[in-house]
């Protein structure tokens, strides 16, 4: 890149930034992302691991079902595990699990999604099948069966929310990409004597990316959900707190029935204020997509 | 002469359809052709298949190196992508046979000679910052930089308001004029021709039905075609209008005989019975003949061949 | 007799980043019968004018003036009036008929529709007979009738377009840049058909479009629009031969004459471009191209004013009824 090129690129990106934090719900969602996110990556320091062993607790005296209190700030649990240290580090898994899943999706439906449009044909339809195959089979039927197979551990949570998700992704991107195939510029393109590689490249991912991005924002909760829900019906890693596998211990253990509202509370309302902060960033982002809006 | 571009006996087909159907031309150094015809005609087919990007189904063309062809579009705010600045738009050329030497010099320059000045004024905008007759001449000048020989303009102003037309179409001429670059100029608009053309092929569902110097052909149309197309032309005062009716022509169904007998006004008047050349018009295909003395005007026409034999 | 009579039209558009006067202050006229071209390029105004008269403008965009349909004024009736008035008295042949048609109904029901809207035609069995009138009328094969817009070319659509306007047998026909986009023949073909419809309905035309060329034989009076205004009117054979307006000459030079010498290898145009609404140049909104500019022409506003003696007083005729000749430029009549 050139520095015309470069200078105009880094003014426009500074513009979509400020932008971006001019617009309030991007401004929110952003806040609490990086707020959740250093909750998580300061994990060590905001709760002691002890806590989630129930062995420890034990030696340590702490109450079964004990209410929130100065050691227990969000009380125990059945097993009188720190219901603030499952939360804290379940937050860990809720993340890496949606962002991990995620770039999977993104990854293998952006590689479908291109191929089939951009070269169309034989290829296309073969791809396409596959793609409809894997979204016509029911995600749950599917989901057990594989973790079953697998196994119980997060890689595989990560693998299984991937193979079920990037069927859409894929499609949607194949939509856009036969869109931006058509368009006169990728004619003069390769009137230009430009190879497909270089078009894909040029042309066709930088018209395509505006999508992907706010559909990957989009994604991100979705995953998140996916894997709630998987832990929650008790296919995920039972060695490690989860979110949703605080939500399948409080539903198993009744937690609701013994008002022990400070076991299902902070992570359903976890889940469901990280899911909108992607929301918000997300929809803030296809906002903000088009370079013709930025400057106005 | 310096010939630059040469088609001979070109065909494009589509399923079905013949869009070319052997049309032999030359294109001259310092020359601008008007390919002037209707939809169906198959001149931009044909000059996408000059282009390289359509390829031929018979026939042949020669241009020398891809890279001497050049090509200019009809709506320049489709051919330019939205999210790349000027500069990566007129350097894409150069970017894509990574001739990547004197780039920003080459850019300026190209960038000049179209008009748009000071260069660097433009380099760091996009398309959609600049007007519709500034953004043909980006496109002009993305041709211009790769030093061609030869120009396709497919209707170059057809999406310009009118009072810039005169604008480009002179920084046509005046790029031709100046370093002896052939241009070929596909058009409807007969107007055009006679603004910058040095000769005109006039093109009726895929062939050339008449071809010859401006001034001949536009002042003395030998077919038929030729002569309904400018005779419902607006300024022209001199001919009465002969509006021919039914809808032009599909390429699937190529009708027998001379291609353009069942519209020709001639056939429905009545004159090519006359002439007693009807049952030819009807059932017998014609060429191309010369119809000057000169020898740059032929025409394909039944009438024309009677009169010259 | 005066059919429609527009006074003082001001429309401003109202967007986020401020007032947009798309039109500023334009009067015009149609007499019954009669036919008045608007030409102009992009930004001028003329579809804007268009929309107004019928009332077809975005809620919330400012308009003042008179508008004036056969002595009712469209400006202020009610919605029921207004309804009423649209199709019956005066339709509209948009511009880009591929987008102006419903792609998932056959062409017969979209004809027909303002007809059953307006109950011009009682029953579905009469609009079916109209619509088969009306198709042979626009020179379409009946059989079309029951085509989707995809299965018919360009040339065919704009004709069903005209179908449709003709649907409730309106008195004013206003055609938006109905030939732009179609090829030089099918453009001659729908001239043709408009003027044959004006001669055998005693049709009233507005014609928009910006060839100036094409208005010359299709319309008896002309306005040349810029910027929002006005800048040339009169008599459409005298205006494009004998251009006033420096602008008018530079539109009727875009479009030259074949066989004429000093056109040949000669393109006339203009630098710049047609100004943004939201940003006018000073004085005369034409003095950045213009050709012939003084100083004074950067400071001095202009407005419409007769020229070559006229009666005057902006809309007026002589005794044979040849209106007069108007041009906005201090330049005009000067010497």
């Amino acid at each position: 890149m050139t520095s015309p090129t470069m200078q105009r690129r880094l003014a426009s990106t500074t513009n979509v930034l400020v932008r971006f934090w001019r617009s309030r719900p991007g401004r929110i969602g952003l806040i609490v992302l990086v707020v959740f996110g250093a909750m998580a990556l300061a994990a060590p320091l905001l709760a002691d691991r002890s806590g989630l062993d129930a062995v420890a607790s034990r030696r340590a005296g702490a109450p079964q079902w004990g209410s929130p209190s100065t050691w227990w700030p969000l009380g125990t649990d059945h097993l009188r595990r720190s219901v603030w240290a499952q939360f804290v580090w379940g937050s860990r898994i809720s993340l890496f699990v949606g962002l991990a899943a995620t770039v999977v999706t993104i990854a293998v439906g952006t590689l479908v999604g291109v191929t089939a449009g951009f070269f169309g044909g034989r290829l296309d339809g073969v791809l396409m099948r596959v793609t409809e195959w894997f979204l016509v089979v029911p995600f749950l039927p599917l989901a057990i069966v594989l973790a079953t197979v697998l196994g119980r551990s997060v890689w595989n949570i990560i693998f299984v929310i991937g193979v079920t998700s990037w069927p859409s992704t894929a499609r949607l991107v194949r939509a856009q990409v036969l869109t931006v195939k058509q368009r006169l510029f990728v004619d003069r393109s390769r009137s230009l004597g430009a190879s497909s590689a270089y078009i894909v490249r040029r042309h066709i991912m930088p018209n395509v990316s505006g999508l992907i991005l706010a559909n990957a924002t989009l994604a991100v909760p979705i995953s998140i959900l996916t894997e709630t829900t998987l832990s929650f019906l008790g296919l995920g890693d039972p060695q490690r707190a989860s979110w949703g596998k605080m939500l399948n211990d409080a539903f198993f253990e009744s937690a609701i029935t013994r008002n022990a509202w400070w076991y299902f509370l902070p992570p359903g309302l976890g889940i469901l204020v990280v899911v909108l902060a992607f929301t918000l960033i997300g929809q803030t982002l296809e906002q903000l997509a088009d370079p013709r809006l930025a400057d106005r | 002469m310096n010939t630059v571009v040469t088609v001979d006996d070109a065909h494009v087909r589509f399923g079905d359809a013949e869009a070319v159907d052997g049309v032999s031309l030359e294109v001259h150094a310092g020359e601008v052709l008007a390919l002037v015809g209707e939809s169906g005609s198959g001149k931009t087919t044909l000059v996408r298949a000059i282009q390289g990007i359509q390829s031929l189904s018979g026939g042949s063309i020669e241009v020398g190196k891809q890279r001497d062809v050049q090509m200019v579009f009809q709506d320049p705010t489709g051919a330019l992508n939205p999210r790349h600045t000027i500069y990566e738009i007129v350097a894409e050329g150069l970017r894509i046979r990574r001739e990547r030497a004197d780039e920003k010099a080459k850019v300026a320059t190209a960038l000049s000679r179209a008009g748009l000045r000071p260069p660097e004024r433009f380099m760091g905008l996009y398309p959609h910052e600049i007007s519709g007759g500034q953004r043909q001449r980006v496109v002009i000048a993305g041709a211009m930089v790769m030093e061609p020989k030869v120009l396709l303009a497919d209707e170059p102003v057809a999406s310009l308001d009118a009072s810039i037309r005169g604008e480009i179409l002179a920084l046509m001429r005046e790029l031709v004029d100046e370093s002896g670059l052939a241009i070929v100029a596909v058009t409807h608009d007969l107007g055009l021709a006679w603004n910058i053309a040095d000769r005109i092929a006039v093109m009726y569902l895929g062939r050339i039905v008449e071809i010859g110097d401006t001034e001949e052909v536009l002042g003395g149309p030998q077919h038929p075609y030729t002569r309904a197309l400018l005779s419902v032309v607006p300024e022209i005062d001199r001919m009465e209008p002969q509006v021919l009716t039914g809808e032009p022509p599909d390429p699937r169904k190529i009708p027998s005989g001379c291609r353009f007998h069942p519209r020709c006004p001639l056939v429905a008047s009545g004159e090519a019975e006359r002439l007693g050349i009807l049952e030819r018009c009807r059932g017998t295909d014609v060429a191309l003949r010369v119809v000057s003395p000169t020898g740059s005007h032929h025409v394909a026409c039944h009438a024309v061949d009677r009169s010259a034999t | 007799m005066t059919l429609l009579e527009v006074s003082d039209l001001t429309v401003t558009y109202r967007s986020r980043s401020g007032d947009v006067p798309a039109v500023r202050g334009v009067s015009l006229s149609v007499e019954r019968g009669g036919s008045l071209g608007l030409a102009g390029e992009s930004g001028c105004g003329k579809s804007t004018i268009a929309g107004a008269i019928l009332r077809l403008l975005p809620p919330g965009t400012g308009v003042t003036g008179d508008i004036l349909l056969d002595g009712d004024d469209v400006l202020a009736m009610n919605p029921g009036q207004l309804r009423a008035v649209r199709w019956t008295k005066t339709a509209i042949v948009f511009q880009g008929a591929l987008h102006a048609l419903n792609p998932v109904q056959r062409i017969a029901r979209q004809i027909s529709e303002p007809m059953l809207l307006h109950q011009t035609q009682p029953t579905k069995r009469s609009a079916a007979t109209r619509v088969h009138e009306l198709l042979e009328q626009v020179g379409l094969p009946p059989d079309r009738a029951g085509a989707y817009p995809h299965q018919l070319s360009g040339g065919q659509r704009q004709r069903v377009l005209i179908a449709m306007a003709l649907a409730c047998d309106p008195d004013l026909l206003i055609a938006d840049e109905p030939t732009t986009a179609l090829d030089v023949m099918v453009q001659a073909q729908v001239l043709q058909l408009l003027g044959s419809l004006r001669v055998e309905r005693g049709l009233s035309m507005i014609f928009i479009t910006h060839d100036l060329s094409v208005l010359t034989d299709v319309c008896d009076h002309l306005a040349v629009m810029y910027a929002g205004r006005i800048v040339e009117e009169g008599p459409s054979g005298t205006v494009f031969t004998d251009p006033q307006h420096p602008y008018t000459g530079a539109l009727a030079a875009a479009f030259p004459t074949i066989g004429d010498p000093a056109s040949r290898m000669r393109p006339a145009g203009l630098g710049g471009d047609p100004p943004d609404p939201a940003h006018l140049p000073t004085g005369c909104p034409f003095h950045p191209r213009c050709p012939v500019a003084e100083d004074r022409c950067a400071t001095t506003d202009v407005r419409l004013t007769p020229i070559g003696g006229g009666i005057g007083g902006g809309l007026g005729a002589d005794a044979d009824g040849v209106r007069d000749r108007l041009a906005a430029c201090v330049l005009v009549g000067s010497t």
